[in-house]
């Protein structure tokens, strides 16, 4: 790369990295910072140097840190922008609304497979799990005929199997909503 | 790591620490009537052992000292060569200066005293 690509890419970064000054400080910033750069490229040439924009950048160390020493005043301390607490409360009113809805979804799911697993037992031939399509699709649940000529997979396993893949679903429901519940 | 390069390490540490406490004053000291530009100030720095500094460093102490009312800048224009921001002190800069500079008198003073007066003798009492 040529050397003043090098140096203009430097400058603009670090110009992005300095937005949160005044734009006419942040303008005195680049232009004293270019300056320098110019300077001391001039001065390797005129004591019979290469021209190394690197080594001089290297000086400054990196856009974004050096942009934060610029800002640090700003930042420090600073009390948080206006309109802050706003954006808390959106933020909490998300995770109320996810809680619940995480609590309904899998609380249902929970609950509709305590209830197949029920069923299983008193009307045996049209509650259970059937392999349809060719194993492309998995249906669970009631039938008023037995599902399309295909076997029923689980038999009477259908119901430790769906008992227990319904207190699996509760506990993990519940760890998910106890995450939930401290970040609210 | 071997003991000699654990010491070079500790000592390399108190020479930044040492380095970072004095910078202000090194700074003020090298613009005592005198006005610099950024580079100008580097390459003055860069030629003490215990002063040389990075422009990373530098620069944003420059600026912070400019927002405090220590020091003043001014571009200025000669000739053909570019603009240049030359730092100089304000009054305030020369007061605070002056204050630095007589805590750093007694620092050296301190430390001075009790080089020259090792155990097991008893240490005479400063001040009487």
């Amino acid at each position: 790369m040529e050397q003043r690509d090098i140096i203009h890419q430097y400058l603009k970064e670090l110009e992005r990295y300095l937005a949160r000054l005044e734009k006419a400080q942040a303008q005195e910033v680049l232009r004293e910072i270019e300056s320098h750069i110019f300077d001391a490229l001039d001065q390797q040439q005129s004591s019979g140097l290469a021209e190394d924009a690197k080594a001089i950048l290297q000086g400054f160390g990196e856009p974004r840190e050096l942009a934060l020493a610029y800002i640090a005043h700003i930042t420090k301390g600073a009390p948080p922008p206006s309109g802050f607490k706003a954006i808390q409360k959106v933020k909490q009113g998300v995770t109320a609304t996810l809680y619940y809805a995480m609590a309904a979804f899998g609380f249902s799911i929970a609950f509709a497979l305590f209830f197949v697993a029920g069923a299983k037992v008193f009307m045996p031939d049209s509650v259970g799990a059937w392999s349809a399509g060719n194993g492309y699709s998995l249906a669970i649940g009631f039938f008023a005929g037995p599902y399309p000529a295909d076997q029923e997979l689980l038999g009477v396993w259908f119901i430790p199997v769906a008992t227990l893949t319904a207190l699996l679903v509760i506990s993990l429901t519940r760890k998910v909503l106890r995450v939930l519940k401290n970040n609210m | 790591m071997t003991i000699e390069e654990k010491e070079e390490k500790i000592q390399e540490k108190w020479e930044v620490q040492l380095r970072k406490g004095t910078l202000e004053l090194v700074i003020l000291a090298a613009l005592q009537h005198r006005t610099l530009y950024g580079l100008e100030l580097l390459k003055l720095l860069q030629g003490f052992k215990s002063a040389a500094i990075t422009e990373g460093t530098l620069y944003p102490l420059l600026d912070r000292l400019k927002r405090e009312g220590i020091v003043d800048a001014q571009w200025v224009q000669e000739g053909d060569v570019r603009p240049r921001k030359y730092y100089s002190l304000t009054d305030t800069g020369h007061h605070k200066l002056a204050d630095l500079i007589t805590l750093w008198r007694q620092s050296v003073l301190d430390i001075e005293f009790l080089l020259a007066h090792p155990g097991p003798d008893v240490l005479p009492v400063q001040g009487e």
